[in-house]
């Protein structure tokens, strides 16, 4: 075996596209979702700031297919404060998450890499990408998956699988199976060595084959090219799936915490989970205050230094206020997530609610959740107003309204 | 009803009787007391075992209201809530000399009342008939609930569930010996918390008219806006904005940045920091947690406690929320 001392390893972080974060709307209208502030910190973040962990990372590789521009700013900024090179790849139509991988193999084998890590961007997890990698040198596979014991109930939203208690081997792999399968469930995390690349290709020229025997007789051939596409491989069913039992993949289970932020309210939820996470990793970045020179601050807090924020105003447990936002006089958060240019007015009340980017709060007013309603979650789009002592509960609102009346479990378009 | 014994007093009444019904006098009992004293006046319950209606209470009482004088006594209903032109009243009943005076009231919308039907259309006209609810228009006055009465009237009334409207005032009616007097100015049902807060506006745009020196003025850093009324022994913190239609009962603690407008604040509240209240009813003794919401048309009844950053509101319906 080649000593860790000199293997290169980099990271592929799929971000995915603009037509795939429909759950996140209204707050996808504006920003794309992998860049959605998550404990302030766009959701990419986590998942990059883990990487860094990993002994000679040579290179993170942020892969989907939104304009290269909505990524450039984010990019340059991360790679200055990482000092790791960060670089975005753009697919010209989605290939899936292994022909992702795949699609950019040569750009990714450049740096002649050991290991290369996959990491889903919409994942919150506390990403043990260092263990992973040891674990997975002393499986000798071609791959190791971050896997989770989750509730019998829920597994089935997810690709359950069946590992050996004593090896770790990865025996039996199913995607979002009808019947239960495992309380194990694949996390969307990977590192893989580059044979990888060999297992895609076979997998690929097999798709290839079936596609050309069927073109004869089949209808289906002349359906847009999207799924049955030569060059679209999925990672779960097509090579997750064949290669289980074959003593090639294996698993690392994880006892921490992991979510997948599909829906804006996951994103308040998986907001306390990273700043829970930062109250241990680091405890520098949460606010503190006791209402003297600076507000009251109770749990886990994160405010960004241009906020601004009322000393007699009373913040957390678990709220994240980004830049440039106004929190007035006596107001209080509870479990929410301001974004920026948000004002908060006096005596204000937002609870389990996501504030979007130049939205107000009237003086008296309440935004609120109530959890196990219709909607969930408050959330407010882009420059939403709502009038002095208005009570919005559990709705969600479109980008540019003025709410004037109190509403409850709407959606105001 | 403090507002009915006080135009009681200003009418040169000395002695009131609470006709009360089997509920809790326990709550009562405290301030009337307090008035008792402040107003120099003998204030007596008269509690009833079973439900007497409206007229048998009065048999209840009989030997508190039979006076050797042979005067008449007042009777009121205290969830009406109006102007109290009492002297007027005594004034029009001397001049007709029959045995009892009704106040009406005019309404827009009389097929929900008992309409009363006069002899002619007059400021004092002698009753003719009552109509409960009519399909049809026979007139727009109604009961307001404000009766000076003759002694004898008591001979009419036993000691049973009866009511005053439907059987007493009709037998005296067709006696011709009833006279209604038209009640100037507003006439309100508070029966309904709703109604009792439309009620306590139109009491407040009233004194606005009449008695303004009762209404709080804005000073320092309080904001009032419009017709707030509060007791001088409630206590109001800064940065709060209080109004319109705002009353704020006795040794209440309204702490700094709390919002009030359309509500009733009852004796002893306390409503802690950045509170709302709007359009509610906070009943004697209760305490509003900090960044609590009390809204749309709640009551809460006595000692109840709002915790802090609480919503409660009725969207659909008014509802009583009670110390458990």
């Amino acid at each position: 075996m080649v000593s860790s001392m000199d293997e290169k390893v980099v990271a592929v972080i799929m971000v995915g596209g603009p037509t795939k974060g429909t759950r996140f709307r209204p707050l996808s209208l504006n920003i794309p979702k992998p860049l959605f502030p998550i404990a302030g910190q766009p959701m990419v973040h986590h998942p990059i700031s883990a990487c860094k962990r990993i002994p000679n990372l040579a290179q993170i590789y942020l892969v989907g297919f939104y304009e290269e521009r909505e990524f450039a700013l984010y990019v340059s900024a991360i790679s200055n404060e990482l000092k790791v090179p960060v670089r975005y790849l753009k697919e010209d139509k989605p290939h899936g998450s292994a022909g992702g991988l795949y699609h950019f193999r040569n750009l990714i084998m450049e740096d002649d890499p050991s290991h290369i890590f996959l990491l889903n961007c919409d994942v919150c997890c506390s990403f043990p990408l260092p263990e992973m990698l040891e674990a997975h040198r002393k499986y000798g596979g071609i791959g190791t998956l971050l896997v989770i014991k989750v509730s019998p109930e829920s597994a089935s939203q997810f690709g359950e699988l069946v590992a050996d208690p004593v090896t770790n081997e990865l025996l039996h792999y199913t995607e979002k199976p009808e019947t239960f399968v495992s309380d194990r469930i694949n996390c969307g995390v990977y590192v893989f060595t580059p044979d990888i690349f060999t297992a895609i290709r076979d997998v690929s020229s097999q798709t290839k084959d079936t596609a050309t025997l069927r073109r004869v007789s089949s209808v289906e051939a002349l359906q847009p090219a999207t799924r049955n596409s030569t060059d679209f491989v999925r990672l779960d069913q097509d090579i997750l799936s064949p290669l289980a039992g074959k003593k090639q993949l294996y698993t690392y289970e994880t006892m921490d915490f992991w979510e997948q932020i599909k829906s804006p309210g996951m994103s308040l939820r998986c907001s306390e989970l990273y700043l829970s996470q930062f109250r241990l990793t680091s405890p520098q970045v949460l606010a503190s205050g006791d209402g003297t020179k600076s507000a009251r601050v109770t749990g886990d807090v994160f405010i960004h230094p241009s906020a601004k924020v009322h000393p007699t105003a009373k913040i957390g447990p678990n709220v994240s206020i980004s830049a440039n936002a106004r929190v007035g006089p006596g107001v209080r958060l509870i479990s929410c997530i301001i974004l920026d240019d948000v004002e908060i007015m006096e005596n204000a009340v937002v609870t389990n609610a996501i504030v979007g980017w130049k939205s107000s709060i009237g003086r008296w007013s309440r935004a609120e959740g109530v959890y196990n309603s219709k909607l969930g979650v408050t959330i407010l789009g882009d420059s939403v107003a709502v009038e002095d002592e208005v009570v919005v509960t559990s709705s969600i609102v479109l980008p540019n309204k003025t709410l004037n009346v109190s509403v409850q479990d709407e959606i105001i378009l | 009803m403090i507002k009915q014994i006080e135009a009681l007093k200003a009418a040169g009444v000395t002695e009131v009787v609470l006709a009360i019904n089997h509920q809790q006098p326990e709550v009562m009992l405290n301030f009337v007391e307090e008035y008792e004293k402040k107003l120099e006046m003998k204030i007596t319950f008269s509690q009833e075992t079973e439900p007497l209606g409206t007229a048998g209470p009065l048999a209840l009482a009989r030997h508190k209201l039979i006076h050797e004088s042979g005067k008449p006594f007042f009777v009121l209903n205290s969830d009406v809530i109006c102007e109290y032109p009492l002297l007027e009243m005594i004034e029009f009943h001397k001049n007709h000399g029959a045995e009892a005076s009704i106040m009406v009231t005019k309404v827009d919308d009389p097929s929900k009342y008992g309409v009363v039907v006069m002899e002619e259309a007059s400021e004092a006209a002698r009753v003719e008939s009552f109509v409960e609810k009519p399909k049809y228009f026979v007139g727009d006055k109604i009961n307001a609930g404000i009766y000076l009465l003759n002694p004898s009237v008591l001979d009419r009334i036993e000691l049973r569930r009866t009511s005053i409207e439907k059987e007493i005032f009709p037998k005296i009616a067709s006696e011709k010996k009833l006279y209604a007097m038209v009640l100037p100015g507003f006439w309100m049902d508070i029966g309904q918390p709703k109604d009792y807060l439309t009620g306590q506006r139109m009491y407040l745009n009233y004194l606005r008219k009449n008695a303004p020196g009762e209404l709080l003025a804005s000073s320092g850093d309080d904001v009032v806006i419009g017709n707030v009324m509060a007791d001088e022994t409630a206590v109001i913190g800064e940065r709060c904005l209080i109004g319109p239609d705002v009353v704020i009962g006795a040794g209440c603690v309204i702490e700094s940045g709390v919002r009030l407008f359309g509500c009733t604040v009852m004796r002893g509240v306390r409503i802690k920091e950045h509170a709302c209240v709007s359009d509610s009813i906070v009943g004697w003794d209760s305490t509003v947690g900090s960044w609590a919401r009390v809204a749309d048309v709640t009551v809460l009844g006595k000692d109840v406690q709002v915790a802090d950053a609480e919503v409660i509101q009725m969207s659909a319906k008014p509802e009583i929320i009670q110390k458990v």
